[in-house]
């Protein structure tokens, strides 16, 4: 299976020493104020580790559903932070946990107040169709608001060693990025939607931070045209292969009675045929994406001497996929959480972090006390944006 | 006296202490085991420990923002039986901790989705429904018709003389009700649609004259007729309406949280549950219909008639058997015939 196939058994909480020549100078991030970059010279590799187990995961899924039924929605709240707690709590750098914090409360709140607006929506839809528009571009006016909202609760509630995360990003960059540009996609017949793509991850890695100091994103545009052109090119040369493919099949009418009885066979399964085939593509498509992006853009991002490696390979996010759904499908669903754990194991495990000084150097950011409550309090909407 | 161990963060800086905990009476003594920084003596009652989740660490929540990670299970229940848990922690804790409890959970979570969807949508939309003013539903139902009438219908060919039995018929049939219902018949002709008649939830029932030319006497029609009102006065058709929000609200609750499964997956038992509820419609139309028919004296066996027609002029296809909103036609007339022998 694609989760155990790395090397997940060596002991890799430990750190591991190389020699600083070993490393690619260019990516080495520089870090003057830092006086142990200086001192020691060595670089330190360092491996995150998942430990939740899918037995473990399965009883607190199972738990939350069946309160969140039974509470009709209310406890979600609740379940959303168990949930990404267990999955904070049980990776490990260095041998130390990351935790998230959130108050149930607010995501309670953000959920009631998105609710109603979806109601309302929905009643408006039916009964008044005009206004309906209205509050839908209201909606998406509001969106990146949302966002970088959402953005600063969860960098807020995440923490490390007792130090909370940062998003440092600001409002009109969250209003570029996700309604400015958006609204040029049309106008240029979405060729810019692979700078889109590269404006909402550099959002996301330039201002999600640790410590004190902003983040260094080094990324550009360029790799996710190219990255996007092979995807295209995949997707042109998959409908001429599935094209021939309908072509070279259809069923030639040697024999009259045959003949009727192949074409009508032909028909039924042609449907069916074609949403395989295109299910299986999206997905192919959709892996390559995510796993050349999410190793590209952290490859780029640093952080006060430290930076990234992710190697996620296609082959392996598409065997885990595959086994995944899978196992949901047959055991009905049952399967979900362990479907999760081994992702999840996956991803951490194919993350390195290369660190130019010692862990324990990092200082929370100054924050007054009275913006760390318009933190907790305001920034309610807990929205999964895909990054 | 106990010593436990434990790694403290001040909140401050990201460096670990590894410490030494002591607890005096009251208090709390951390011990820098490196003896680098001076002892940290906490009163008891101001600490509390992170609720336990599943295998992960637990920490001490000490005052002023800094916190004590420690596996030691002793110390945890003593800040625990100090200022545990609040209750309502305590029972997901408890559920969550061993298989029994989750499969009662499980086996739980079945049956509220079962109760829900076999009792509370239902009844959730007939309260919905019956709130819908009727200006409202006398709007949706004529913006209904007009959309039916530019791309489905077209004006009824029938002679005036028969038009005018037929609308009598009708009046027969609902002048006695005391219904909020603003009832009325309109007669249209339809290639597309053939022999056919619906109700819309206002009142305004459509029979085509294709149906109309089916019949073979006026009782049959009375018989379809009958069945279109019920669906009226049991208010069917915004039911419908509600109970399918309803249920795409919560299937996409339920698939939101099982996001891996694609969409086709969701669509599945929406329709399901949906033929469902019809079905159930359509059998309380036939049972009002019936119940009509036999207080007339004239027992069920011309609406058994006229639908044992229609299904000869539309035949279902059996690929779409599953979903057919109508029971099955030997069910349907089944159940007129057993109304009959009971009567």
């Amino acid at each position: 299976m694609a989760g155990e196939t790395r090397p997940l058994d060596e002991d890799i909480g430990h750190l591991e020493m190389e020699n600083q020549q070993a490393i690619d100078d260019s990516r080495r991030p520089s870090d003057a104020r830092n006086p142990e970059f200086t001192v020691y010279q060595v670089r330190q590799r360092l491996r995150l580790r998942f430990t939740g187990t899918g037995g473990q995961y399965f009883r607190i899924w199972i738990v939350n559903l069946f309160l969140t039924v039974l509470t009709l929605g209310i406890y979600s709240a609740w379940a959303k932070v168990r949930t990404r707690r267990y999955f904070y709590a049980h990776t490990l750098l260095a041998d130390l946990p990351f935790d998230y914090r959130a108050n149930p409360w607010f995501i309670l709140r953000g959920n009631l107040i998105l609710g109603f607006g979806l109601l309302l929506f929905l009643a408006l839809e039916s009964f008044r169709p005009v206004y309906s528009g209205v509050v839908l571009a209201a909606f998406y006016a509001f969106l990146p608001f949302l966002i970088y909202k959402s953005l600063r609760f969860n960098a807020y509630n995440s923490t490390y060693r007792n130090l909370r995360f940062r998003f440092r990003g600001s409002l009109k960059e969250s209003y570029n990025t996700y309604l400015f540009i958006p609204l040029l996609i049309p106008l240029t017949l979405g060729l810019i939607f692979p700078y889109w793509v590269f404006r909402r991850k550099k959002y996301f890695f330039e201002n999600f931070t640790f410590g004190r100091s902003p983040n260094t994103y080094t990324g550009s545009a360029g790799p996710f045209y190219q990255v996007y052109g092979i995807t295209g090119l995949m997707v042109i040369l998959l409908a001429v292969v599935a094209g021939g493919g309908v072509f070279f099949f259809v069923p030639q009418p040697h024999g009259l009675a045959l003949g009727l009885d192949d074409m009508d066979r032909f028909f039924t399964l042609l449907p069916v045929a074609g949403f395989l085939v295109a299910m299986t593509a999206f997905t192919c498509i959709q892996q390559f994406l995510f796993a050349r992006l999410t190793n590209y853009c952290w490859d780029r991002t640093s952080v006060e001497g430290l930076c990234f490696n992710s190697s996620l390979t296609v082959g392996n996010l598409l065997w885990l996929r595959l086994t995944n759904l899978l196992g949901i499908i047959f055991s009905m669903g049952l399967l979900i959480p362990w479907a999760r754990v081994r992702r999840a194991r996956y991803l951490v495990g194919s993350l390195i972090l290369f660190s130019d000084r010692s862990l324990d150097t990092f200082a929370a950011a100054e924050q007054s006390a009275e913006s760390a409550i318009g933190e907790a309090a305001t920034g309610f909407f807990d929205i999964d944006i895909g990054l | 006296m106990n010593t436990f161990t434990g790694t403290y963060l001040d909140g401050r800086s990201s460096k670990p202490v590894q410490v030494g905990i002591t607890f005096e009476g009251t208090t709390l003594r951390l011990q820098d085991c490196t003896a680098v920084s001076p002892d940290i003596v906490v009163p008891l009652q101001n600490c509390s420990a992170t609720p336990p989740l599943g295998g992960t660490r637990r920490s001490l929540i000490l005052p002023g923002g800094a916190r004590c990670e420690t596996r030691d299970a002793e110390l945890l229940a003593l800040v625990d039986s100090h200022r545990g848990p609040a209750g309502s922690v305590r029972i997901v804790n408890f559920l969550e901790s061993g298989w029994k409890t989750a499969l009662a959970c499980l086996l739980g979570l079945f049956l509220c989705l079962w109760g829900f969807v076999a009792a509370g949508i239902p009844f959730l939309a007939k309260m919905a429904a019956v709130a819908v003013p009727a200006a409202v539903t006398d709007r949706l139902s004529r913006q209904t018709l007009a959309v039916l009438d530019t791309r489905f219908l077209e004006p009824s060919e029938l002679g005036a003389d028969r038009s005018a039995h037929l609308q009598n018929l009708f009046h027969g049939l609902v002048d006695r009700k005391r219904s909020p219902a603003n009832y009325r018949l309109e007669l249209r002709k339809s290639d597309q649609v053939g022999a056919n008649a619906f109700a819309l939830p206002s009142g305004l029932i459509v029979m085509t004259d294709e149906l109309v030319g089916l019949a073979a006497n006026d009782r049959e029609l009375i018989g379809v007729l009958a069945h279109e009102i019920a669906h009226v006065e049991n208010r069917h058709g915004l039911r419908v309406l509600f109970q399918n929000a309803g249920t795409l609200l919560l299937v996409s609750a339920l698939a939101g949280d099982m996001s891996s499964i694609s969409a086709a997956g969701e669509t599945l038992p929406t329709l399901l549950i949906e033929s469902g509820y019809s079905r159930r419609f359509e059998k309380e139309a036939d049972r009002a219909a019936g119940t009509y028919l036999i207080r007339m004296g004239w027992g069920t066996s011309s609406l058994q008639n006229i639908l044992a027609r229609l299904a000869k002029t539309a035949p279902i296809h059996p690929a779409f058997a599953l979903f057919s909103t109508h029971p099955d036609l030997e069910e349907r007339i089944g159940y007129l015939k057993k109304m009959d022998r009971t009567r």
